[in-house]
């Protein structure tokens, strides 16, 4: 009987190439490999930046060579080489000075690849886009029709000119330069990025958008994303990310950090798609990265991730509840293949009263990966009627991967209310029989039920980016499936 | 002198006194070696994330008491319960009190670890199983093993049902100021065979007491042990409860454990599965206010199909208590057909209580059921306004609330008069004169 | 349409079925009854191409051709509807999407162009009004919470839906009360026609005062025993199943 079972779902996942391996021969300029004071000086000078932001650099490097690597993540690796990398790599051709048109035509190429059509977005009118290659913002759209409302949306190295004193008041004050090794390094070395400002009372008309992509071999990606939302405003952010398919590892340790005033409410959404590394576990991304967000009084953070990518994740997108009312949201659906590593999941910090948040995981395990969920739920002694709701389910596809939760929960109030729910179940026979019966094959009935599984996660991503994350979990999970 | 100094120094002593040629020698030398090198845990190990036992270890403990004492029947009775008959294991300031004890050979053996350890007719069984279970590498553990000599010991051979309840009870007198012990447990339960323990530790005066304990349990194929441990001890006292489960096929055991007394407790719980079909029960009520701290601390490892685990932990915690649960679900690739459930609800009464949960799945086997769910809240609200709607004051209302919340767990025990006794002490500890017969 | 021969099944080292044979021509409505165990629901099962039972013996032809060796998948597509008596829950799966799923995957199949999206909401429409169905019930997590009656009902707007040659409802009327059994008997009756033909398994008589039936089978330890008409379907009422447990 023609039988399209797990275990040829699984085959075919193990032999699935990804898509976005292609490498862009683009003319770079790159630094050599190495870290050293004068290296961060030399990115800075670079860069053209104040010296404020030098000495913060370099502040953030001494801390760096202080700390040492976190172990305590449910993952395996060997440690990258921090002398063996490049901390600079920049598109010869980009000038964030010029408009789209005068993109250099090979990196229009690459987006097309990548499925990210520039001039397609332009004529929507709905997504602002900022582009990163390696470690340089090669493209930012829509710059004039944001300006307009005061929105301010440009490359972070952009801003630390045109905006020095935004930058200056806000940067490192959510994930501190000694916040973490990672943080610290990221501090130090970070070479571009996204920067938002959305002034008070404004609600950004359209999604503002950033795509990462690794292209240069033996570099590592550092950017830095700053967005803050001024009093009663409104963002919803979007960030995507690709690398070419390599044999060595890369490094991508970025840092995230939000700042939502009073009455502000950010989205932020992340489609991971970094190289996963090949069936065999060779190669892929080292995906290490701190984002953390503040809310004041009555503001809202919400981040939802897919995360299909990278071959070792270490992610915890969190939210500093400081102000009274203020609401975190953590959505993610993690999937890992192969020997992909995951260990990701959130902080939800309640400092303020009546503070609210919301954890939905959603973690899906294949080949010989492994998957963990890490979770804090803090309620501080201030924090009076803090309520917490967590739901963390995992399937398994395979008997080679495995599936963690560890849920950290710590009440300091009595008027807390915490909740906290985890299952781990497989596909049922029963369920896919039942959709074969109703003429829907394993294989798309298979992408039926994750979908399902994933459903309150999509739910919550801008309509442009559902489909796509649609997509890519089908994608890295069977197949095409339209 | 730091205790663990202390402990290291009295080391050679100790083994000077117990018989240095008995093969035992090379296993307590192992683990006083493993002792060395770790030390008493301290915050920075994430098992021990939650709990500190620095300011108990600032004591000046003494580790072996100068001299025997005795006590009478009728002081401690009502720490028995003395309403049925039950064989008895009792301990004096950790030296074993024939005067208290109601032991046998008939048919089971109930006796003394000291006598197991050294008579050459256990030696085989002590081969066997004595340190099998236990973990080589837990610095508490084998500090324990290190000094092992006296404790429980019991053994129930093929198809025997235990004819009545076994109490293994460890007294302090507080004749010395501060004194440490570490009682040293094994049972072991034949195929088929039943067995009921029941456990306490208690302490009689107001000096401070250390207990680190170790019991390892056996259960052969078939086999059923319920083991109850009742926590109600002094507020000086502090225990460090170490038990490890062993399990053959098709067996069924239940640990339950009873956190209402006590400074700092901490219960390491640790289920192994050798054998299919088999069913590990984990069952906990803490209550407990002022500075009390109760740390409990699980794992279930799922290694073979087929099994199934069910964790129930129940917290109360009022004043400036602080509870914590972690509790690990590890699931092996091999143990297919898993069910694991895990549940951890909390009370949290006062604004100085806290709670720190950290319930774990850790699965490596697709075709398996398991979930946990942890909850912390308050009482409902709205429940109590209508029980004081209907003329239950207040008080009587709240500890109403708090017995149901229990009660699932209440449920399970199987000796009618512990059931009782234990509703009895609950009752207490809510300030209520309530019958609970609900 | 439907030919059974000499079909011989068992699961594991069980022996269910013990050569059944049956004929269902297109048009046709049979009752296959029995008392529990006999094998009725391994019956439909293995027409559906459930793979947890082994077909050991014999052949089953759906208009001619030999479909045993064919996927479930496959079977559905050449038309053949299984009405399960436990219907089966895909949490985040609405009842819309799994049917849009279906029909298109089936029309691929069969070489045709996806139904056009307001098409398919036409058809939705009309089909979950012929069921009594709320338009609500449609966006809900498929048969997930779903009331017993929500069950069968839903079973068979999907079959509405499918418009299938050959329709097996198995055990369709439990849990049913009296009035979801004469909603989804009517939604049945209407979906009647001279080019689909109807199995209707069942353990009471009930049912078949709704559907009713041209043959009636009674199935007994793994093997048709008596065939009749309608009034055997009554007989069996009247006389209980010792009656055929004590002939056989």
């Amino acid at each position: 009987m023609s039988k399209y079972t797990e275990d040829d779902l699984k085959i075919e996942l193990e032999n699935k190439e990804y898509e976005y391996g292609f490498y862009t021969n683009l003319e770079s300029e790159t630094f050599p490999v190495g870290l050293n004071e004068d290296i961060v000086r030399a990115i800075s000078q670079k860069k053209g930046e104040p010296q404020w932001m030098t000495d913060w650099r370099i502040e953030a490097f001494r801390a760096w060579e202080e700390m040492i690597e976190p172990e305590w993540a449910n993952v395996r690796y060997e440690k990258p080489d921090f002398q063996a990398i490049s901390y600079y790599s920049a598109p010869k051709k980009a000038d964030p000075n010029k408009t789209l048109d005068d993109v250099d035509p090979e990196l229009l190429e690459m987006y097309k690849k990548l499925g990210i059509s520039i001039d397609e977005q332009k004529k929507l009118n709905n997504v602002a886009m900022d582009i990163v290659v390696d470690s340089v913002s090669v493209a930012t759209t829509f710059k004039k029709t944001l300006g307009e409302k005061g929105i301010i949306f440009m490359s972070i190295s952009e801003a630390i000119k045109e905006h020095p004193d935004l930058v200056r008041k806000y940067l490192g004050t959510v994930v501190p330069q000694r916040d973490n090794f990672y943080a610290a390094l990221n501090s130090a070395v970070f070479s571009d990025g996204s920067f938002c400002y959305i002034p008070k009372g404004v609600k950004c008309p359209m999604e503002l958008s950033t795509y990462f992509r690794i292209n240069q071999a033996g570099t590592g990606q550092f950017e830095r994303t700053l967005v803050i939302a001024d009093e009663g405003s409104y963002v919803s952010y979007l960030e995507g990310c690709t690398a070419p398919s390599r044999d060595e590892n890369q490094l991508h340790a970025a840092v995230v950090e939000l700042i939502a005033l009073d009455d502000a409410e950010i989205k932020y959404s992340t489609v991971q798609n970094w190289f996963p590394g090949n069936k065999d576990g060779k190669g892929g991304v080292f995906n290490f990265v701190t984002k953390r967000g503040l809310c004041e009084t009555n503001a809202k953070i919400s981040w939802t991730q897919v995360e299909t990518g990278s071959a070792v994740t270490w992610k915890y997108p969190s939210c500093v509840l400081k102000g009274d009312n203020s609401v975190g949201e953590f959505y993610s659906i993690a999937v890992t293949n192969n020997f992909q590593q995951a260990d990701t999941g959130t902080k939800m910090i309640h400092l303020g009263k009546n503070t609210k948040s919301t954890i939905i995981s959603k973690g899906i395990s294949a080949g010989k990966s492994q998957n963990s969920y890490r979770g804090l739920v803090q309620i501080s002694p201030r924090a009076e009627n803090a309520r917490n709701f967590s739901q963390c389910d995992s399937l398994l596809m395979g008997n080679n991967c495995g599936a963690h939760t560890f849920p950290y929960i710590e009440s300091k109030n009595p008027s807390a209310k915490i909740e906290h729910e985890a299952t781990t179940s497989k596909i049922g026979e029963d369920q896919v029989f039942y959709c074969n019966q109703r003429g829907i094959p394993t294989e798309k009935a298979i992408a039926l039920i994750v979908n399902g599984f994933s459903k309150d996660v999509l739910n919550k991503l801008p309509m442009e980016f559902a489909v796509e994350a649609q997509k890519l979990l089908e994608i890295s999970l069977e197949g095409s499936v339209g | 002198m730091e205790l663990k100094e202390k402990l290291l120094s009295s080391f050679m002593a100790f083994e000077e006194r117990v018989d240095v040629h008995s093969e035992l020698h090379d296993v307590r030398t192992s683990a006083i070696k493993n002792f060395e090198i770790k030390g008493f845990p301290t915050k920075k190990e994430e098992a021990w994330k939650y709990t500190s036992l620095n300011a108990i270890l600032k004591n000046d403990f003494t580790v072996f008491p100068k001299k025997d004492s005795a006590i009478e029947f009728n002081q401690v009775k009502k720490y028995f319960i003395h309403e049925i008959d039950t064989y008895k294991v009792v301990f004096i300031d950790g030296i074993f009190s024939s005067h208290l004890s109601s032991t046998t050979h008939d048919g089971i053996d109930v006796c003394l670890m000291s006598s197991a350890l050294t008579k050459p007719k256990y030696k085989m069984v002590i081969d066997n199983y004595f340190n099998k279970i236990a973990s080589k590498d837990d610095s508490l553990t084998t500090l324990n093993t290190a000094f092992s000599l006296e404790g429980a010991y019991i053994n129930i051979p093929k198809s025997k049902v235990a004819d009545k309840p076994i109490e293994i009870m460890y007294f302090s007198t507080g004749n010395e100021a501060a004194l440490m012990v570490q009682p040293r447990n094994l049972v072991i339960v034949g195929e088929n065979s039943h067995v009921q323990i029941i456990e306490r530790h208690q302490s009689l005066s107001e000096n401070p007491v250390l207990t680190n304990s170790v019991t390892e349990i056996f259960a052969q194929k078939r086999a059923i042990v319920d083991y109850y441990k009742i926590q109600n001890d002094d507020l000086e006292a502090n225990l460090i409860d170490n038990t490890y489960v062993s399990q053959q096929k098709e067996s069924h055991v239940s640990v339950h454990t009873f956190s209402f007394g006590g400074n700092l407790t901490r219960n390491n719980l640790n289920f192994y599965h050798f054998g299919e079909r088999l069913t590990s029960t984990l069952n906990g009520i803490t209550i407990i206010g002022e500075k009390q701290h109760v740390d409990h601390y699980t794992l279930v490892n799922h290694a073979q199909p087929n099994c199934e685990s069910f964790q129930d932990y129940k917290g109360i915690f009022s004043d400036r208590s602080t509870g914590v649960f972690n509790g690990k679900v590890y699931v092996e690739k091999e143990a297919q057909k898993t069910n694991a459930f895990q549940k951890s609800n909390n009370i949290v009464l006062s604004d100085k209580a806290s709670i720190n949960a950290k319930p774990q799945l850790e699965i490596f086997a697709d075709d398996v059921k398991c979930s946990h769910g942890c909850t912390v809240g308050q009482l409902d609200e709205t429940a109590l306004f209508y029980m004081q709607q209907r003329g239950i004051p207040k008080k009587e209302a709240k500890a109403l609330l708090m017995y149901a919340f229990s009660n699932a767990v209440i449920e399970n025990i199987k000796i009618p008069e512990l059931k009782k006794r234990i509703t009895t002490i609950i009752a207490n500890k809510l300030g209520v004169k309530l019958g609970f017969d609900l | 349409m439907l030919s059974i021969k000499n079909l011989q099944a068992s699961i594991g080292d069980k022996e269910i079925l013990k050569g059944i044979n049956l004929e269902v021509k297109a048009g046709e409505v049979h009752a296959i009854m029995g008392p529990n165990g006999a094998g009725k629901s391994t019956l439909s099962a293995i027409i559906a191409g459930n793979e947890n039972y082994e077909v050991t013996e014999g052949e089953i032809l759906l208009d001619n051709e030999d479909i045993s060796e064919l996927a479930p998948e496959e079977r559905a597509h050449k038309g053949v509807f299984l009405s399960f008596q436990y219907p089966v829950e895909i949490p985040g799966v609405s009842v819309t999407n799994f049917m849009k799923t279906a029909i298109n995957e089936t029309r691929k199949a069969n070489g045709q162009e996806e139904m056009p999206a307001n098409e398919m909401l036409k058809v939705i429409r009309e089909k979950s009004e012929l069921l009594e169905i709320d338009r609500k019930f449609l966006s809900r997590s498929l048969n997930e919470g779903f009331s017993g009656g929500e069950k069968k009902r839903n079973e068979i707007f999907q079959m509405a839906m499918l418009e299938p040659k050959l329709a097996i409802l198995d055990e369709t009327d439990s849990g049913l009360d009296i009035d979801a059994l004469r909603i989804v008997a009517n939604g049945v009756n209407k979906l009647k026609s001279d080019k689909n033909a109807i199995i209707v398994i069942t353990h009471y008589q009930r049912l078949l005062d709704y559907i009713v039936p041209d043959f009636v089978h009674v199935l007994y330890n793994g093997k048709i025993v008596k065939s009749g008409g309608a009034e055997l379907a009554h007989e069996l009422e009247d006389k209980g199943y010792d009656w055929i447990k004590a002939e056989n």
